[in-house]
């Protein structure tokens, strides 16, 4: 979903020198995992797509969770938060602007109908519509994002420089410190 | 004027663990339910970058760390509504939330606190647009009730999470954070007001405004910084000196020395418990290791002489005061601690020497050590007598209470010495000193 960001992320790693020689330790990675295999296995079977879909949340916040301490992992957890507020307060599906789905040039047939399994249409009923699907975003892949994907993009970048042995401290950032990271 | 501290946490533990939380959500729900304008969504997404850039550039002033964000809330209120202000200061919130990895209690309390000068500036705003005052006017009077009421609510939850006296926290967080927050607000006042009239070409003054601020306020704090440090040389400069002459002492006259560091360390106790001020303190404990400085001055067997002095010796000792007046004098350092070299013999009598000051004439700190010294003279064992006990010295110094030392001290003193027997502290200060070791506090 997110692979171009992640790719990006770490080309940036690389950039600052970071190499993969021992990863930080995580706590309870089998729900991470759980999850990840649940939201591909929900998308062999879109019927049972809503629960599967539900079910990798929920683990994946128990990972989020157990890990809280790191900073990346809160910005998922806010991210999380806010994907989660708007799905599950509309029905279990994410709702998504259709005037920029348009702009991705992909069929929306299923999105219309109702069959998609992942989405439905953005309109007045829709509750907290500021959570939803309503930024396009045409770089590096297009795609229509929420403002819980951009926390969740930036953990993801934050989480593979730490992951790459190159941790941006951000503390030190908004103290004015230095850029550096120490490590 | 502080309350009785059970009460005290009592009072804050609601305010910041309870109303400040319930603040918070209120004002999101509040928010949330009047307000879904779709035309909005790209400023909610404009703010969220916006405040997302401002809380990661810090302008760091001497009191506290500046959030630029306050600027992004404040033109977020003038400009649009309060729900996108509350937005960004939600923003700002998590932000600090994630970057200092606090607890849910710290984020909750932190959101109410800005949340509700959000509402409260809101209502002022209102209040202000009805009464149809000038729009300048209006800003300037919004930004310092924002000011005060964020100085204010925060100052409450440091003091909460942080146990510091909130009238230190709050003076403090005025007196040398206000300049900066004002000035910021004002800029962003005004830049706002400007982008507003000129469309968005405006935003390139007032970067370059924001950026030369955050220069300047970096080059005062370096400055300042590179003073402070300046001043700590200079303090382990003299600390030096003091050492340097402690060392002499000891070189010349090995009992001396452990009887400075004692006379040094129980004078300070004494002056402690008489309820001085920190620096007098201070004073008094280094006043307490020169005293005796002047005996580098006297002649060895005068010093060392093992029976009675004749009385032209003793006239030759009862110099010591003048000669390490003299010396210390000379120096040019420490003219706090000259009183006490000088005037550590002086007698409430008026008897004493070399002045023969009498009762309040005396400087403090010679009183204070005029007891110690003699104490400890009376205990330890001299090349002609053998120390008195403790219980003896004490009762010699009741006795002299009035004549020789400042009835007060004296008393205060015998106090203090007394527990210090029973706890032991004053055997383990004699061990340490006898061996050279310096008692430090």
């Amino acid at each position: 979903m997110f692979l171009d960001i992640i790719v990006i992320s770490f080309v940036v790693a690389l950039i600052r020198g970071g190499r993969l020689k021992e990863t930080p330790t995580f706590h309870a990675l089998p729900f991470i995992f759980a999850s990840i295999a649940l939201q591909i296995t929900s998308g062999f079977i879109p019927a049972w797509g809503g629960v599967l879909v539900s079910i990798s949340y929920m683990l994946s916040i128990i990972f989020f969770y157990y890990n809280r301490n790191y900073e990346d992992m809160r910005f998922f957890i806010i991210g999380w938060g806010m994907n989660a507020l708007a799905i599950w307060s509309n029905g279990g599906k994410m709702p998504i602007d259709l005037s920029q789905a348009k702009k991705l040039g992909i069929s929306l047939d299923p999105l219309i109908n109702g069959t998609d399994f992942k989405h439905n249409v953005l309109d007045s009923s829709t509750n907290l519509a500021f959570f939803t699907d309503i930024i396009y975003m045409p770089f590096p892949m297009a795609r229509v994002i929420s403002m819980g994907d951009i926390f969740i993009m930036i953990g993801a970048f934050l989480l593979i420089q730490r992951i790459m042995n190159k941790p941006l401290i951000l503390k030190h950032i908004r103290e004015g410190k230095n850029y550096a990271p120490k490590s | 004027m502080r309350l009785n501290l059970k009460a005290d946490n009592i009072f804050l533990f609601v305010i910041i663990r309870i109303l400040f939380p319930v603040i918070a959500v209120c004002a999101i729900s509040f928010a949330v339910a009047e307000w879904e304008l779709r035309e909005s969504w790209y400023l909610l997404i404009l703010y969220l970058f916006l405040s997302l850039l401002a809380s990661f550039s810090p302008i760091s002033t001497l009191g506290a760390k500046l959030t630029l964000n306050s600027a992004v809330i404040f033109s977020a209120l003038i400009l649009f509504s309060k729900e996108i202000a509350m937005w960004s200061a939600i923003v700002e919130v998590v932000v600090i939330w994630v970057t200092f990895k606090s607890s849910w209690e710290k984020a909750l309390a932190n959101a109410g606190q800005i949340l509700a000068t959000v509402w409260l500036v809101s209502i002022v705003q209102t209040g202000l647009v009805n009464q149809q005052i000038p729009i300048l006017l209006q800003d300037s009077i919004l930004i310092i009730i924002f000011w005060f009421t964020n100085t204010l609510l925060s100052a409450i939850g440091i003091q909460y999470f942080n146990n510091y006296p909130f009238k230190r926290v709050f003076y403090s967080m005025m007196k040398t954070g206000s300049t900066g927050y004002l000035l910021l607000m004002f800029i962003a006042g005004m830049g706002t007001r400007l982008i507003q009239s000129f469309g968005i070409h405006a935003i390139i003054p007032l970067t370059a405004v924001f950026i030369a601020m955050a220069v300047v306020f970096r080059q005062y704090l370096s400055s300042h910084r590179e003073l402070e440090n300046k001043v700590q040389e200079i303090n382990q400069l003299n600390n030096s000196f003091l050492t340097t002459m402690a060392a002499a002492i000891d070189a010349r006259d090995p009992y001396t020395h452990g009887h400075s560091y004692r006379v040094a360390y129980l004078g300070k106790l004494l002056a402690e418990k008489a309820g001085l001020s920190e620096k007098e303190v201070n004073d008094v404990y280094f006043g307490g290791i020169l005293h005796d400085v002047g005996k580098i001055g006297i002649e060895d067997e005068i010093l060392h002489k093992k029976g009675k002095l004749t009385q032209e010796e003793y006239e030759r000792i009862k110099q010591h005061p003048v000669i390490g007046y003299e010396i210390v004098t000379r120096a040019g350092v420490f003219p706090e601690l000259l009183a006490a070299i000088r005037s550590h013999h002086e007698r409430i009598d008026g008897q004493g020497y070399p002045d023969s000051l009498k009762g309040e004439e005396i400087p403090t700190m010679a009183r204070i050590l005029a007891i110690s010294d003699a104490f400890d003279a009376m205990v330890s064992d001299r090349p002609y007598r053998d120390g008195l006990s403790i219980e003896s010295a004490l009762e010699r110094i009741q006795y002299a209470s009035g004549t020789q030392f400042d009835p007060l001290f004296a008393e205060l003193f015998i106090e203090e010495v007394k527990k210090m027997v029973e706890s032991g502290e004053m055997q383990e200060i004699i061990e340490k000193t006898k061996k050279n070791v310096a008692v430090h506090t």
